[in-house]
């Protein structure tokens, strides 16, 4: 989980050159619960940090998910809609949601480092 | 407010479940996860903290004729050691509660919801006659349900073969272990199963016996969220959802309780609403599209607003979203595709029978051998 990037709102970002991969983190998924809905933009849209680019619902609500970073989309996990539970299962992996293209990667400086997003994380659950 | 502790709480606690405060009790409303667990007492069997429950005694030489009036089923055709579906009305036949009738041979065992639990003590005080007395019995009892095809194989290991040869909506009283527990075939889910009726200071002690018991059949551990999902797929109404005392029992599709050929508080109203029909009435549906219906939502019908949500869940044993709701009578039929409002969205949806899914309830006493 070395290569991966963090958002205090429970996304993360796995870059290769200008392309970065966006799904939720495990704590996210464990803290939502079951989750049965997914609504996800189509490639060719916009998308930009700290917007809301998705959907999501769980067996106890609906939230929304978060841009990590600005950019356009290239590619979406379109078998996510229909297999929700990939997210549960398998956040980091089958449950990607979207690619993008970078509009600035300068961007993915703010990002989290693995040990600072624990950090954070503990802290939350600690609340 | 501190939460009300069941006797389980501490075993809900090691068993990381996910607590919540429901009607001012601290329960968990799933453990791992509320889908896994409704999907396995469909297949094997579960069990579940039920001790938030109201329990009311009425005794006294009138307490029959005194239930009799204040309820629509017809409370005379419990036999003893049986127990009946009911409900109790306000004068305008809305519903004040629903709960099940226990026939104790010279008293009554009333078990209640219990966000209306006070509600309905307070009701019977009003009501009291003077050779009846109630007593408010809910702290003193504490209540696992356990459901499920498993369920009889571990009754019968931990409370004895004449209690799992119960037939459905029977029950029976016993002396164990130095226990005094009450145990019905009853239950919530749609599925075979126990109600188990203990002293609140044994309950651990029971727990920890029917869990044990259970492992060699797939017990599973679970929560309020499967127990939602459960009675959803088997087309219960729950109160506060399809139930509140603005609706009638004919309105919510339970005119099999109403037993028009007795006395009883609401009887005026049924009677009128009888002869020219509800002006509503809960239906079910299942959603075409995958979304969410959620409480509350608008339902369309040809994009004219005709009722609203009032239970959704996602069902793992159908693999489908599914709903109740409450819809203008006469404006849709069995199978009519409609329409619900989600998020700016109107996804469609069809006009189902209940239950959902295909249930389980024991219905015929089982063959004795030899």
């Amino acid at each position: 989980m070395a290569d991966l990037k963090f958002t205090k709102s429970h996304e993360w970002v796995k870059i290769d050159g200008f392309q970065a991969k966006i799904g939720i983190t495990d704590y996210a998924q464990s803290q939502l619960g079951d989750i049965v809905f997914i609504e996800l933009p189509q490639a060719g849209e916009q998308i930009k940090k700290t917007s809301q680019f998705g959907t999501m619902e769980s067996t106890k609500a609906a939230s929304e998910i978060y841009s990590p970073l600005s950019g356009e989309v290239i590619e979406v996990n379109d078998d996510l809609v229909n297999n929700p539970q990939w997210i549960n299962e398998s956040p980091f992996d089958k449950g990607w949601m979207v690619k993008i293209n970078m509009a600035d990667p300068k961007e993915s400086e703010s990002l989290l480092d693995e040990s600072s997003y624990k950090e954070f994380v503990d802290k939350e659950a600690y609340q | 407010m501190e939460l009300k502790k069941t006797p389980f709480y501490q075993r809900h606690i090691q068993e990381n479940g996910r607590m919540v405060d429901f009607f001012g009790w601290a329960l968990a409303v799933e453990y791992e996860s509320m889908l896994a667990e409704a999907k396995s007492v469909r297949k094997t069997c579960g069990m579940f903290d039920a001790s938030h429950m109201g329990q009311i005694i009425i005794k006294g030489e009138g307490c029959f004729d005194f239930l009799q009036y204040l309820t629509c089923n017809d409370v005379l055709t419990i036999g003893k050691g049986q127990m009946q579906y009911n409900l109790l009305l306000n004068a305008q036949a809305g519903v004040i509660d629903d709960l099940m009738v226990y026939h104790l041979g010279d008293s009554l065992l009333c078990v209640v919801n219990a966000l209306n639990k006070d509600k309905v003590f307070d009701w019977f005080r009003q009501n009291l006659a003077n050779n009846v007395e109630i007593s408010d019995e809910s702290d003193k009892v504490a209540l696992v349900s356990v459901q499920g095809e498993g369920s009889e194989k571990i009754i019968d290991k931990v409370f004895g073969k004449d209690v799992a040869e119960l037939r459905y909506l029977h029950f029976i009283q016993k002396q164990i272990d130095n226990s005094q527990v009450l145990i019905s075939r009853s239950g919530y889910t749609g599925e075979d199963g126990f109600e188990v009726y203990l002293p609140w200071e044994k309950g651990g002690h029971w727990w920890d016996k029917i869990k044990q018991a259970g492992k060699e059949f797939g017990l599973v551990l679970c929560g309020l969220g499967a127990r939602d999902i459960l009675r959803t797929e088997a087309g219960y109404p729950l109160y506060g959802h399809e139930l509140n005392d603005k609706i009638t029992p004919y309105q919510a599709g339970l005119g099999w309780v109403v037993r028009l050929n007795k006395d009883f508080i609401g009887k005026k109203v049924l009677l009128e609403e009888k002869q020219k029909g509800p002006d509503k009435k809960r239906i079910g549906f299942v959603m075409l599209e995958r979304s969410f219906p959620r409480q509350d939502y608008p339902i369309f019908l040809d994009e004219k607003e005709i009722g609203f949500v009032t239970s959704g869940v996602y069902s793992p044993n159908k693999e489908a979203f599914i709903g109740m709701g409450y819809v203008q009578a006469d404006c849709v039929k069995l199978d009519n595709e409609i329409n619900i409002s989600v998020r700016g969205r109107l996804p469609k949806a069809k006009v189902t029978n209940f239950p959902f899914v295909v249930t389980r309830t024991k219905k015929v006493k089982l063959v004795k051998e030899g």
